[in-house]
């Protein structure tokens, strides 16, 4: 294990921020916190890289503990989510920091500073202060500081959170490649489910100061460990409706606007309890009225998102369902529909805790074989 | 054919003197029919706040005029022009709770207090700010303040409604959704609204037409569709849409048969000359140098096509983003399934030319779009 | 609009010209006294039209002071020097004292940080006449009774607190973030002091300073009692010009330019650091 950090706590005065956390990560793999604004990332990292300590719990790097180790003596590299270049220094200052700290000489740190300004595409602007640069510039600097040092354990605070919506798409895509070259072991955090799923060799995710599940992409986006986490990951947000499974001739079912859904047999033992169905927008689809087991509904509007197309509609019952479909595919605008739910990728939560209601889904076996 | 509920005629501000000082907005010129959603999009700085704030009237109108349901109102204050606003900065009235935020401008209007609290009660719930009616603005999340904020500026009743980045604080998980309700709200009463944002998922998800701006000029105004499909030119066609439009720059050339393409690293794309009509393939050969433009949906994996090989694959649940080397650059494309691909392997692309963009890489100007390419 | 911004600028001039007239008037009347004698000066109505005359400065210079009556010694220049040798090196301490002070108080919170600040501050507001008589007294007791040690430790209740409650606020505006990654880049914390904290606080460690020199030269009540007239400051040392047949307000005209020149000189020069402090945005990054 690279980095572990066992039963961390933390407070600020009443406020407990951290409640116990234990997390590893093994050499060379990505773990990306997620989780929203204030549920405790940001300061989960500056406990790892020393520069705040917990009150209690042990966090080890490549199995040294670091309990009263400085920051600098860690081998860590950090980019803030604020960039935190130093306003002083020139670009090229910034990045060397690192190559300063570890005595290298004058040649060997222009060259180290040269070839990551080559990699993240910042070479003309090395000379400039960071007032003079760009936001894009700015994060690929912070990025580049955070590397140069080559840092056994590399910690990047939602490094893309302050850049345009068009750099990020572009960083998310290039970023993964460039921090596996680096064969460190990364902390990545972010508030993006998007950026989660496509950085992480594990997710964890992090709320109210506890990590409530780690799991590969696919485990927590097929099988969210409670509907927090299912609604955190997915746009549109997955669709909740409150359900009692029932028992009937070919197994358990649960009725959605009077149309049964089956569910798989291993939800025998949860018949009449009270639960909470989620249904992600794209387990749902349009449908001839014709088709048997379909749902009327009204669509009320519909609209592009990101190359799919959402439709809001409302069941006769005035339930709000939310239905995506790849762009460009035929659907109705308004009016009058039908959808059919693709009942192997219901997910069953219970309504009291809101945990999943472990059960084998299609989808959950999906999970599992990646 | 509806009215036209807002008109801009030629608007130009100057911040300092005309003339001299900063020019922040452009010459800017647009009808907006009754009944319609248009977004005004671009990144900071590129004059769309300044627009939106001119025809609120808090910025006085340099040059040029504005009429709100064919009155001229740029001379008149702000409250003369019946226009309802939600402010990017919520500007909810402290002392007072959040249910009389949002009824404040009803009950002024001397409606009866049952109609209001009704009427608070019902966009509230749209709005999924129910629970927190009886709080103080300062005791709210800045998420719940900016649907507050819209909540006041929405159930008041104007000619025009002017929302400011309505949704930017707004937590994720509700955008979607709140789009979908607001939009409905919006068309069923025929309201006519003008919204200000930078996001272009958000101008496309609630716009009937969007006013594309950059550096205080606008730069196309057309609805979500046609910007899709024919931006006016490379700063259009890459601002909005998401992932982003792939370009790639090319050298063009014409033989017997084909009319080529050589791209930076060497490769061509060789397209039949019969697919582009004559006076736009003399056009191209004119320029030489042109940039071409590609949609992410519209390239597909294909058996024949050009080489590209695998960047990245990364699944996001319900759509998976793939990027290739292409042409010395990274391809984009996306599937809504999942890709079983990984970093390395060679994929084979087909690029259709009807949904080939082309642009003059001077100018920026497009010269044509797949669809209008044959013919 | 065009027009109203012509008119809004003439009005700001206008107002402009007379706070500046205002301000500036009586240090400019000074100025013209500094060169008239004293029967120039003295007459009615006054004017501004004179036979300009160095000899007051000159006698400044030379020490001698030709009264109507008499001749009197006086030591103005070296009066002079001991305001810059006082000012100088007590600011000199407050700095290396303050700003590592001002620095821990505003990054580290120990337990009890806010109190001893407080505590620090409020030697501001306790008056100086107050702790004066119990301060001379043990200044004699231990021999720092006219001593440039003594003053310059008694200068110190005036220079640090006001270093310390300055300076410390600029290193609060200095973003943790800055110096962690500064930390997390390998430097320890002495290095991330004097290259990251230092250099950002520095418009407002140059504001500290140029302050503290301020006040420490306007100080008067300390070296009125501790000083005796070898090691006074020119504050004290202007009494001289009160003379039992008259005052001389020709040479306590010229005794004020020349001691305000070097506050002002200095004035000058760090307006610079000043406005580029403010203008930097510094830290914002």
């Amino acid at each position: 294990m690279s980095l572990s950090l066992t039963d961390i706590r933390k407070s600020f005065k009443d406020d407990t921020v951290l409640d116990g956390v234990s997390l590893e990560v093994p050499t060379g793999k990505t773990l990306v916190l997620f989780g929203p604004s204030g549920a405790g990332k940001t300061v989960l990292l500056r406990l790892i890289a020393g520069v705040i300590e917990p009150d209690a719990g042990v966090v080890e790097i490549a199995g040294r503990n670091m309990s009263g180790v400085e920051p600098e003596d860690r081998g860590i590299g950090m980019a803030f989510q604020n960039f935190a270049l130093f306003p002083h220094m020139s670009a090229l200052d910034n990045i060397a920091s690192p190559l300063t700290a570890q005595k290298q000489s004058k040649s060997a740190i222009q060259s180290g500073v040269q070839s990551l300004a080559r990699l993240l595409k910042i070479e003309h602007v090395l000379g400039h202060k960071p007032k003079e640069l760009s936001n894009g510039q700015k994060q690929r600097t912070a990025l580049a500081r955070a590397l140069a040092g080559k840092p056994e354990v590399l910690l990047l605070d939602d490094p893309l959170r302050n850049v345009d919506a068009k750099l990020r798409f572009e960083m998310r895509l290039e970023l993964p490649r460039l921090i596996k070259d680096q064969n460190a072991t990364v902390i990545y955090v972010t508030q993006d489910y998007k950026e989660a799923m496509a950085f992480g060799d594990e997710i964890a995710v992090i709320n109210d100061g506890r990590i409530q599940q780690i799991g590969t992409p696919e485990q927590v986006y097929l099988t969210p460990a409670n509907t927090d986490i299912a609604r955190l990951f997915g746009d549109p947000v997955i669709n909740l409706l409150e359900v009692t499974p029932q028992m009937g001739a070919s197994g358990p079912f649960v009725a959605v606007s009077d149309q049964p859904v089956p569910l798989p047999a291993s939800h025998s033992g949860d018949i009449d309890r009270p639960c909470i169905l989620g249904l992600r927008p794209e387990a749902l689809s349009f449908a001839s009225p014709e088709t048997p087991g379909t749902i009327p509904m009204t669509v009320e509007t519909e609209a592009p998102l990101n190359e799919k197309t959402v439709t809001l509609a409302v069941t006769a019952r005035g339930r709000e369902i939310m239905l995506s479909r790849p762009a460009g595919t035929p659907g109705p605008r308004s009016g009058p529909a039908h959808m059919v739910i693709n009942a192997s990728a219901a997910l069953l939560f219970d309504r009291a805790t809101g945990e999943l209601i472990q059960g084998t889904t299609d989808a959950q076996a999906q999970g599992k074989v990646a | 054919m509806s009215e036209t509920k807002l008109r801009i005629s030629n608007i130009d501000k100057f911040y300092g003197a005309i003339d001299h000082g900063v020019h922040a907005v452009k010459n800017v010129s647009m009808d907006v029919e009754d009944g319609d959603i248009v977004a005004l999009l671009g990144s900071s700085g590129c004059g769309k706040t300044s627009t939106l704030r001119m025809i609120a009237g808090f910025e006085e109108v340099s040059r040029g005029s504005i009429s709100i349901a064919g009155r001229e109102v740029h001379m008149l204050p702000p409250v003369k022009r019946n226009v309802a606003m939600a402010f990017e900065g919520y500007s909810l009235y402290p002392t007072v709770t959040v249910r009389d935020n949002i009824a404040f401008a009803l009950k002024s209007s001397g409606k009866p207090a049952a109609e209001v609290a009704g009427k608070v009660e019902q966009i509230a719930a749209m709005l999924e700010i129910s629970d927190i009616l009886d709080r103080y603005p300062s005791f709210i999340s800045g998420g719940q303040q900016q649907r507050a904020s819209l909540a006041r500026a929405l159930i008041r009743e104007a000619d025009l409604y002017l929302l400011d980045e309505p949704m930017g604080q707004l937590e994720p998980q509700l955008r979607t959704l709140l789009r979908g309700r607001i939009k409905f709200y919006i068309k069923e009463r025929g309201l006519t609204a003008i919204l200000v944002t930078h996001d272009q998922t958000e101008a496309n998800a609630l716009a009937d037409k969007i006013a594309v701006m950059e550096d205080g000029e606008l730069q196309q105004f057309a609805s979500p569709d046609e910007i899709k499909e024919a931006p006016a030119n490379l700063f259009t066609g890459t601002f909005v849409g998401e992932p982003p439009m792939n370009v790639f720059p090319a050298k063009a050339r014409s033989s017997d048969q084909a009319l080529v393409f050589d791209l930076q690293d060497g490769s061509e794309l060789s397209f039949p000359r019969s697919v582009f009509a004559r006076d736009l393939h003399d056009r191209i050969m004119a320029l030489q140098s042109v940039m071409l433009g590609v949609r992410p949906y519209a390239v597909q994996r294909s058996e024949t096509g050009a080489q590209a090989r695998v960047l990245a694959n990364q699944w996001l649940g319900d759509q998976s983003h793939i990027a290739a080397e292409f042409a010395g650059g990274a391809l984009v494309l996306v599937e809504h399934d999942r890709a079983a691909l990984s970093e390395g392997d060679a994929i084979t692309v087909h690029l259709d030319p009807s949904d080939l963009h082309i642009f003059d890489p001077a100018s920026g100007v497009a010269v044509s779009h797949g669809a209008s390419l044959a013919g | 609009m065009h027009k109203a911004s012509v008119l809004e600028r003439t009005l700001r001039g206008i107002a402009l010209t007379l706070v500046i007239f205002f301000f500036m008037f009586p240090i400019f009347w000074i100025f013209l006294m500094s060169f008239q004698t004293n029967e120039t000066i003295l007459r009615v109505p006054p004017s501004m039209i004179f036979e300009p005359t160095l000899t007051n400065y000159r006698s400044l210079i030379s020490g001698t002071l030709e009264g109507s009556t008499a001749t009197l010694e006086i030591r103005f220049m070296s009066n002079l020097y001991n305001s810059l040798f006082l000012s100088v090196t007590s600011v000199t301490v407050g700095l290396l004292l303050g700003v590592p002070a001002a620095y821990a108080f505003a990054k580290l919170k120990f337990r009890g940080s806010e109190d001893i600040a407080f505590t620090l501050l409020s030697f501001r507001f306790a008056p100086p006449l107050l702790v004066l008589l119990p301060l001379t007294i043990y200044f004699q007791k231990i021999g720092l009774a006219d001593t440039y040690l003594g003053l310059i430790w008694v200068y110190q209740l005036i220079v640090l607190p006001l270093i310390l409650w300055i300076v410390r606020g600029y290193f609060e505006d200095i973003p943790s973030d800055i110096e962690y990654a500064h930390r997390i880049a390998g430097h320890g914390f002495w290095s991330t002091f004097t290259k990251i904290a230092l250099p950002l606080a520095g418009p407002g460690i140059a504001a500290a300073g140029l302050l503290a020199f301020i006040f420490a030269w306007n100080n008067f009540i300390f070296a009125l009692v501790l000083a005796s007239a070898d090691k006074q400051p020119v504050t004290v040392g202007a009494l001289a010009f009160i003379t039992a047949s008259g005052i001389n307000y020709g040479q306590i005209a010229a005794g004020i330019m020349l001691s305000i020149a070097p506050t002002f000189a200095l004035a000058l020069y760090a307006q610079r650091y000043l406005v580029e402090g403010l203008s930097l945005g510094a830290v914002k990054g």
